[in-house]
């Protein structure tokens, strides 16, 4: 093993050291990335448009929520840069959110049962 | 003595990381994946609330945007007549307790004037906070290419950015207040809107409080050279995560309290 004096090197996969390993960083170029912003922009410009023109009701806050993942995706996938992530991380990070999948249905389920409940 | 060596490097018994990341990204992953569920709890929770509510009376609201188009002025309406314009509202069942008011009614204001511009101001917050978000990852990708003085100059925007929504957030804050909704009141129907209301945006606002204040210490590190040193801007990528995670929270609070 090296001595202290010797600085340690960061990206030494033989010698591997948690405590200040770091892979090589690259970037990705930014077309991808302003790609997104307008995704994102015209999305919303979108929300506000529907909005005022849909039916409110059950059908338009799909939508909205519909489009709520889809912009939450591009964030993370581009913005956080899970794309370029390693299959496991990308598992590890994903698959939980299906809890709250479960725990939407469950709550939704509960919401229209109090709604009977007080009012019709 | 061969099989010892090739367990210590084998993916998962130590030696190298799993995931190809540095033990602190993936701690910061991990957290916003408990931050997530956190922030799910609540939104959840403001949705079982909610739809637990009838919506507002459509034909009424309908009538009410014939009678109150884009860019009325609603100051005006109000004192020429408080009590009857309170009045009409309330005989419509706009505002009573027994249903969720229309968002459009509650968020209308735009700082400077008194017109009727709905959902116009938090789209401006939205707006805002996208942006920040795209001067962070501008950067992070500068950091990868060890270009101090651009990472320097976007850190500094992401800073501006934040600082713009949160003085935009108690602006709307103080406007709501005004109004007279707190937690345990809410002149617009239901108690729960305004506390909920209060309670999601003010965890979320002292989200993005805490990522300027973050944002700010690594932006004097990297002013100081730290980690030009280090050789790596691993830091600002790390920030960069919880500023989006900051972002995509946005994009909910602003469908579910705003849309939905």
């Amino acid at each position: 093993m090296s001595n202290h004096k010797t600085p340690v090197d960061i990206h030494d996969e033989v010698n591997y050291d948690p405590t200040v390993w770091v892979p090589k960083a690259h970037s990705h170029g930014t077309k991808g990335l302003w790609k997104t912003f307008w995704i994102l922009l015209f999305l919303t410009i979108a929300d506000i448009g529907l909005y005022f023109t849909l039916e409110p009701g059950t059908f338009r806050n799909g939508v909205f929520i519909f489009l709520g993942v889809v912009k939450a995706a591009f964030i993370v996938y581009s913005f956080m840069h899970l794309t370029f992530e390693h299959t496991g991380l990308k598992k590890s990070i994903v698959l939980p959110m299906l809890f709250v999948i479960y725990l939407i249905v469950l709550m939704l389920s509960e919401a229209y049962y109090w709604l009977d409940l007080n009012w019709l | 003595m061969s099989n010892t060596a090739v367990s210590t490097t084998s993916t998962w018994a130590g030696g190298k990381s799993p995931f190809k990341i540095s033990y602190g990204k993936l701690m910061m992953w991990f957290f916003l994946l408990s931050d997530a569920f956190t922030f799910s709890s609540l939104l959840v929770g403001y949705a079982t609330v909610r739809f637990s509510f009838p919506q507002a009376n459509e034909t009424q609201m309908a009538e009410l945007r014939k009678e109150m188009p884009f860019g009325t002025d609603v100051h005006e309406m109000f004192h020429a007549n408080p009590d009857g314009f309170v009045g009409a509202m309330n005989d419509r069942g706009i505002f009573a307790e027994t249903q969720w008011p229309a968002p459009e009614l509650v968020f209308n204001h735009f700082p400077g004037h008194h017109l009727h511009w709905p959902l116009m101001f938090v789209s401006l917050m939205t707006f805002i906070l996208i942006m920040s978000s795209v001067t962070m990852v501008l950067a992070v990708e500068a950091g990868q290419r060890m270009e101090r003085k651009k990472v320097e100059i976007f850190m500094l925007l992401t800073i501006i950015g934040g600082l713009m929504f949160l003085g935009c957030q108690a602006w709307e804050w103080t406007k709501f207040i005004g109004e007279g909704a707190k937690l345990y009141t809410n002149p617009f129907g239901p108690v729960t809107f305004a506390a909920l209301f209060f309670l999601v945006t003010g965890f979320h606002g002292f989200h993005v409080l805490s990522g300027v204040v973050i944002n700010f210490i690594i932006y004097l590190n990297v002013l100081k050279g730290t980690y030009e040193e280090r050789g790596h801007y691993e830091m600002v990528e790390k920030v960069g995560l919880y500023w989006h995670f900051v972002d995509l929270v946005w994009v909910f609070v602003f469908t579910f309290f705003y849309l939905i």
